[in-house]
């Protein structure tokens, strides 16, 4: 079933793609490239939450717990096995992976938890992690670790850990708009809805859950390890920044979850507007006005940004139903 | 089909059912009746699996499922319709029945089982891509129905399907159950409106305070005096 928007989606998405890839390559500021390779790495955080906290509803409030591990593996990968710069970036695969084998672990008795008991264990799950480093020296405890910088221009490494963002972001939104039409993303949405119903409809929640709980984990534990690569240097504080948590969630939730854009769109505009006030605004303001559009947003667009596209699309839809009953909405 | 063997269910202190029996033969359609908190519902959700039961069988197809998991057992062909509907009111209408055939078995089916699904309920077909929150409370137990049929059930248990339904809706419903029957899937049927239930049911148990007191075919307890007296007032 490919119908021609999709086609455009995927044209557009491809020429989106070529052009982000390219921009690093034009001696612009190492400042624009960093500032892009935030975003990115945001974005990638916002869609994979989004994958439990969106669609299953199951709001993780310690997802920086698999970022953080993600950038402590591949640190450790680096120091102990000596890997060169492009292992290293390499090296953030494992690293997913075991964010995703630890998501998996934990998610067994937790997602047992509905509610806000699920959002309040996942956050003392973070604590727990950063409490547990700080205290174990051979990963650094809280002097941090500090990684070999490539003898490289910085423009030069800026630039290539760049490009691993963009493509991370680039396979975690594929896997999220996988799941939007797929049995699992309708799955995990009837468990959103109804769990016991959902189970009377044969769908396997416990299973479903955890699987969407480790993928959800995986693309934070590769984008965790870029930036460490990035960082050079990583502490408990930086990588298990709490704040970083629960940006995720506003992000993913400003934009709209449940959605495939949602996420996107909400990290990229708060990713930008927060950069955009401590530049050019006082930071005493800057604050105030984040928090402003916050409450703007959660006033009018209770379910994110996306709902105002939704709202026109299910008029269309309305319309034309006659014509074409047999699609279903993008919803 | 399904055979019940002397299930007992307690709520902790609680005895839900003590020692229930009762059998589903194919293309029946059994009716369950009983007053406010006998256990039909619980026997119900205790053959789908959502409950546990201390001590008894459930056997299906001569093979227990006692102890499965709920979405092994929808895999067996048992599908329930729970009480008070519980339809994902955020999705449309179209959504919902989709959800039904989550079953790899029920997938493949999906356009052949759309089609005997409007057949049945042509308004849906009107409604398809409306929320199904939206709809009138007949509506709504109409795709909770239809969303089980999506799953191609061998055994449709339905939980009061009449509930809280204007007498016109529920005479529908009914007729619905009816022709479901006629078209091969064999039911157990649970509710409150005696007389009607055994209008068109085949065969009938009654369940007071958790044990079965009276059991045989509709008709036959039609006329019996008891339940002319305690559930219809006559």
């Amino acid at each position: 079933m490919v119908s021609s928007s999709n086609r455009l989606v995927f044209g557009v998405s491809i020429l989106l793609f070529l052009c982000l890839a390219i921009f690093p390559w034009f001696g612009l500021p190492v400042y624009f490239v960093s500032l892009l390779f935030t975003v990115f790495m945001f974005v990638t955080l916002a869609t994979s939450w989004n994958l439990i906290g969106g669609y299953a509803g199951y709001l993780s409030f310690g997802h920086v717990a698999f970022f953080g591990i993600g950038a402590y593996t591949t640190a450790l990968m680096m120091k102990g096995l000596h890997l060169s710069p492009f292992w290293t970036i390499l090296s953030s695969i494992p690293a997913g992976f075991v964010a995703m084998l630890i998501a998996m672990i934990v998610g067994y008795p937790c997602l047992r938890l509905r509610g806000p008991y699920f959002a309040v264990v996942t956050l003392c799950f973070a604590f727990v992690v950063d409490l547990g480093i700080k205290n174990l020296d051979i990963l650094g405890g809280p002097e941090g670790l500090w990684l070999k910088s490539p003898d490289l221009p910085i423009e030069t490494i800026r630039a290539i850990l760049f490009e691993a963002m963009l493509v991370t972001m680039m396979l975690s939104i594929m896997l999220a708009y996988w799941t939007s039409r797929s049995k699992f993303g309708a799955g995990l949405r009837a468990i959103k809805e109804d769990e016991e119903v959902a189970q009377t409809m044969a769908i396997n929640a416990p299973r479903l859950k955890i699987q969407a709980f480790a993928l959800s984990a995986f693309f934070p534990g590769m984008a965790g390890g870029i930036y460490a690569y990035y960082l050079t240097y990583i502490h408990t504080d930086i990588v298990f920044d709490m704040m970083i948590s629960i940006l995720i969630v506003l992000m993913a939730l400003f934009g709209g979850g449940g959605t495939v854009m949602g996420p996107v769109i909400g990290a990229v505009l708060l990713t930008l507007i927060n950069e955009g006030l401590s530049t050019f605004v006082k930071a005493e303001f800057a604050r105030i006005i984040y928090g402003c559009l916050f409450i703007g947003v959660i006033i009018f667009l209770p379910n994110g940004i996306m709902e105002f596209f939704k709202k026109e699309h299910r008029v269309e839809s309305g319309i034309s139903l006659a014509e074409n009953g047999g699609n279903r909405s993008a919803a | 089909m399904l055979a019940v063997n002397d299930l007992e269910v307690h709520y902790q202190e609680l005895r839900a059912l003590r020692g229930v029996s009762l059998e589903v033969t194919q293309a029946d359609l059994v009716a369950l009746i009983g007053s406010n908190g006998a256990g039909k519902t619980t026997l119900l959700n205790t053959i789908s699996g959502l409950i546990p039961a201390v001590k008894g069988q459930v056997s299906w197809r001569g093979n227990s499922i006692l102890g499965f998991s709920a979405d092994a057992i929808c895999q067996e062909g048992i599908i329930q319709v729970p009480e008070g509907r519980k339809l994902f009111s955020k999705m449309t209408v179209g959504e919902n029945l989709e959800m039904g055939a989550y079953l790899p078995t029920a997938r493949a089916y999906i356009a052949e089982n759309l089609q005997m699904v409007f057949d049945i309920f042509p308004r849906l077909a009107e409604r398809r891509k409306q929320l199904a929150g939206s709809l009138s409370g007949g509506e709504q137990q109409m795709v909770a129905v239809a969303r089980a049929i999506m799953a191609r059930p061998q055994l449709l248990m339905l939980d009061e399907p009449s509930l809280g339904l204007a007498p016109v809706m529920a005479a529908d419903i009914f007729q619905v159950v009816e022709d479901l029957n006629q078209r091969g899937i064999t039911i157990l049927l649970i509710s409150q409106e005696v007389l009607h239930t055994l209008t068109i049911a085949t065969y009938a148990y009654v369940l007071e305070n958790g044990k079965v007191t009276l059991d045989g075919t509709a008709q036959h307890l039609l006329d019996d005096p008891r339940i002319k007296e305690s559930y219809l007032g006559l």
